[in-house]
């Protein structure tokens, strides 16, 4: 049925504005079969992760291998010019093509995608050329952001043959997000989780799977369950009243506002930013507290209110 | 002059004469616009103790400083008079193209007295004054009436406020209205149906000018792009009608006349329901980039405008869960043009006086809680003053009064005007603010429910931060309501005052400071109640239906909690600290003298 424009979607801005990148042209040698085709959650992996991205940016870009095969996809194509060459390549010609200023890169191989933690390191590029995570000793350079402008600099690795993009971080602002900045979003670090191998494959359809049948259990063992009921805006966005979330013990109303947003990524930028509710936006606790503060602890069988701040009428 | 015109027309429709003056620029200066110059010149216009339908009566339009400016949301003026539903002071707004039309008269306010010898309209153009007459519009709908009037004077531009059915029969809770909006509460409709006048209609060409054109275009732009972005949400995406589903949650929903604060089929009835399967589409008034009105399909094809408070009052209150059935009934109250809270409250006490066996009467006519038919039907009688609708007609404290019994302790009212839908006894603060209020029962000249929603208080506890919190609401709004801008706007200010007074001083060229506007508000508010205690008012006045003080809430988040007698006068006394005013609610002297307020019952300003 059609229903009548009701002005719910007119703001364009939520949208971040920045392209994201997925590399989706290596060898996939140590798996035995293109990792971009394999299945995940009822879908080829490449699909799912061009999908998950939708939900933040207004453009992607997937960059592929001469000849990669791939299934239909809503996203800008762009090939390697020569095969296999790195990452350092995948990500220059992704910038080269982007449409923004701003990229995220990630690979087709990291199906944990949490779209908190990216929202977040795009909002932190203002003053920086790069925002990188540095996640148990590591950069995690496919899980980055990268200014648009920083594609001469990659050019030039290239031509040295430097195909280590931690090279261009010492030339250029790059901001490190810690890890204990990345773990308010993502508290496993599941975002870098990549599969290089079957078995790696194997044991990520089961933690997502386990993911899946968490956020159904009432209250898993290892943790807490909230659950979220959506007013106004927020559930006419969400087309949905309400939410179970399963969250870790000790939680916050940041952890459960990044679990949210994974679980209902329409209102990521809309009701819900990497830093808490937007403004206009309030919760309530059991409601008893009104309470935005990112900070605020939660407790198991908590009822979290997401409503409007102004009362008015 | 920057800002205003500085003149005052007085039209008397007992002799038909109307005659221009200056206002002084200090009354300008110290009442602004809109409530504040209303209720300034009420004072100095009405005569003590005036019975509200006497000729005397004065019905005060005024416009102010913003208007016509071109801010986004100041396209409004303020009716003000002394109410025939409370007997103090009556101080409404509306809004849109009317608001600019006023002004483009070239006056700030526009006074009527006297009462004509039939019924007719007032048409200004500019400087010229007529009366014409209205026999043939009598019994029209507002919106008809308008149309009707432009087509007679030839003049499409012509902007309109009229009284429906229920201002001509002095339905004592009858609105003014202009392009679908009224100036809803307090009775001014049935004030305007007093004097004869079915309409005012105005055509004007007067310049608006301000004092710094660039400084005002500066913060119309930096107003204009705020009002557009997050902290607006709520009234651009869904509308006021989003309060319903939170309401009930949240246990502040008043539902079958107060007996409770939930609603067992909240659902069918919330803002997010309507707008996923009525949404006919948004609408605003002029130079508004809000935009909150919402229209809804009705089942006869139509559309209606609804917003939450003639949701609450339609629907919940009156135990209808029907989205239809309230379409229906607000479409009927702006046909006859009647406040929809007033008359939902009106309604829902027959209901439970019905169910009480305390009133037959209101059974025999079909008034029963979750029947929509007697709704409809009672809606009809009491425009036509028809059988029991000429006691419903006469607003909820008088029909008790009259029925007696126990019906006063559920008769949902303060100093006469019916509740608006904030259950006081979840919200402690708004509690206080109802109580107090200086306009009764009323939610927008004071916010107060703004602090028990912020986290500052516990809203289901009382405490002694309350009263200042209500005074400085208080003064919040007739600042706002002055100047004056939408409430809509009002989180788009990081320190009101202060951009408050800047925008003021380039519209205008004054050196304004946002002490001089803390004070004009604090002023105006004095004054308000000034004028009630000069109509009446005592300390009873300011207080709460027995049924708030008696009764817990039986059900939801809220359930077991009331609000006592005692708590209640505290509340009470610490508002009259924080005012500066004596135990028993007067304003003392010294709080008149310092605020340039006339201690000895003269007028604010001599003449």
């Amino acid at each position: 049925m059609n229903r009548p424009y009701n002005g719910i979607m007119d703001d364009p801005q939520m949208i971040a504005d920045a392209t994201a990148v997925v590399l989706a042209g290596g060898k996939s040698s140590r798996m035995g079969q293109p990792k971009a085709l394999l299945p995940f959650d009822g879908e080829p992996l490449i699909a799912h992760i061009v999908g998950r991205l939708g939900h933040v940016f207004a453009e992607t870009i997937v960059v592929a291998a001469p000849d990669q095969e791939l299934p239909p996809l809503p996203v800008a194509l762009v090939r390697d010019q020569v095969a296999y060459q790195g990452p350092v390549s995948g990500i220059y010609h992704g910038l080269t093509a982007a449409t923004k200023e701003v990229c995220f890169v990630t690979s087709c191989d990291a199906p944990f995608l949490n779209l908190a933690l990216i929202s977040h390191l795009v909002s932190q590029i203002a003053d920086s050329d790069v925002v990188v995570p540095f996640w148990q000793e590591r950069f995690q350079p496919l899980h980055a952001v990268y200014r648009r402008s920083v594609a001469p600099l990659l050019h030039d690795q290239l031509e040295r043959d430097d195909l280590r993009p931690i090279s261009l971080y010492p030339k250029v602002r790059t901001r490190e997000i810690y890890e204990d900045k990345v773990r308010r979003f993502d508290p496993e670090g599941l975002s870098f989780l990549n599969m290089n191998t079957p078995e790696d494959y194997q044991e990520a359809v089961r933690r997502w799977h386990n993911k899946k049948n968490r956020e159904l259990e009432i209250a898993p063992a290892d943790g807490i369950s909230v659950s979220v009921e959506l007013f106004g805006v927020a559930r006419l966005l969400a087309k949905t009243k309400s939410v179970s979330l399963s969250l870790p013990q000790d939680a916050t109303l940041a952890n459960v506002f990044s679990a949210l947003a994974e679980r209902l990524p329409i209102l990521l930028g809309r009701i819900i930013n990497s830093n808490g509710l937007i403004s206009g936006y309030t919760c309530n606790i059991n409601g008893l507290d009104f309470v935005r503060t990112p900070s605020a602890k939660v407790n198991s069988g908590d009822k979290i209110f997401i409503l409007s701040a102004d009362a008015g009428g | 002059m920057y800002g205003f015109h500085g003149r005052l027309l007085h039209v008397d429709l007992s002799s038909g004469q109307s005659s221009w003056s200056d206002i002084e620029q200090s009354r300008l200066r110290e009442f602004l616009g809109g409530i504040g110059l209303g209720t300034s010149l009420l004072y100095d216009y009405a005569p003590p103790g005036v019975d509200p339908f006497s000729p005397a009566n004065p019905l005060i339009f005024a416009s102010a400083p913003l208007v016509g400016t071109g801010l986004t949301t100041t396209a409004k003026f303020a009716v003000v008079t002394k109410s025939p539903l409370t007997g103090f002071i009556a101080d409404s707004l509306s809004s849109s193209y009317f608001a600019l039309e006023l002004k483009r008269i070239g006056l700030d306010a526009l006074i009527i007295t006297g009462r004509a010898a039939a019924m007719g309209y007032i048409f200004i153009q500019n400087q010229n004054v007529e009366i014409h007459p209205a026999e043939h519009l009598r019994g029209k709908s507002p919106v008809d009436t308008e149309s009707v009037i432009r087509s007679e004077l030839n003049s499409p531009l012509a902007r309109v406020a009229a009284i429906g059915k229920a201002g001509e029969n002095k339905v004592r809770f009858a609105t003014i209205s202009n392009e679908g909006r009224h100036a809803g509460r307090g009775g001014v409709g049935a004030v305007m149906g007093s004097k004869n006048l079915k309409a005012i209609a105005l055509c004007g060409d007067h310049a608006i000018a301000v004092a710094d054109l660039a400084g005002v275009d500066n913060i119309a732009g930096a107003l204009r792009e705020r009002s557009l972005s997050s902290l607006t949400d709520k009234y651009r995406k869904i509308g006021t009608v989003a309060n319903l589903a939170v309401f009930n949650r949240l246990g502040t929903l008043p539902t079958r006349n107060f007996q409770r604060s939930t609603f067992d089929n909240a659902d069918a009835l919330s803002g997010e329901t309507l707008t996923e399967n009525n949404f006919s589409r948004r609408h605003g008034c002029a130079a508004c980039t809000i935009q909150c009105e919402r229209l809804f399909k009705a089942l006869d094809g139509g559309e209606q405008r609804l917003e939450y408070e003639t949701l609450f009052a339609l629907g919940p209150l009156c135990g209808i869960d029907d989205p239809q059935s309230v379409l229906q009934a607000a479409q009927l109250c702006d046909v006859y043009g009647m406040d929809t809270i007033s008359t939902g409250g009106t309604l829902a006490w027959a209901m439970e006086c019905g169910e009480k066996g305390l009133w037959p009467e209101a059974q025999n006519l079909g008034l029963a809680f979750a029947q929509p038919e007697g709704i409809l039907a009672a809606i009809a009688a009491i425009a036509e003053r028809k059988g029991v609708g000429g006691l419903l007609a006469e607003g909820s404290r008088r029909a008790a009064i009259e029925i007696g019994g126990e019906s006063m302790h559920w008769a949902m009212h303060v100093k006469g005007l019916e509740f608006p839908g904030y259950e006081p006894r979840s919200l402690k603060t708004m509690a206080l603010g109802l109580a107090v209020s200086p306009r009764g029962a009323c939610h927008n000249r004071s916010g107060a429910y703004e602090a028990d929603f912020s986290g500052d208080v516990d809203r289901l506890r009382t405490d002694s931060k309350r009263g200042s919190l209500v005074a400085a609401s208080e003064d919040f709004a007739a600042a706002l309501d002055s100047l004056i801008i939408c409430k809509f706007l009002r989180k788009c200010f990081t320190d009101f005052y202060r951009e408050g007074a800047d925008l003021l001083s380039k519209v205008t060229g004054w050196d304004y400071s946002s002490a001089e506007l803390k004070r004009a508000a604090e002023r105006i508010h004095n004054l308000k109640k000034l004028f009630n205690m000069r109509e009446g008012w005592r300390c009873e006045d300011d207080w709460l239906p027995e049924r708030v003080l008696s009764e817990t809430l039986p059900t939801g988040i809220a359930q077991g909690v009331g609000l006592s007698a005692d708590e209640l006068r505290e509340m009470i006394q610490q508002y009259y600290r924080a005012r500066g005013w004596d135990e028993q609610g007067n304003i003392r002297e010294e709080k008149l003298r310092e605020l340039g307020l006339p201690a000895d019952g003269s007028s604010t300003f001599q003449t």
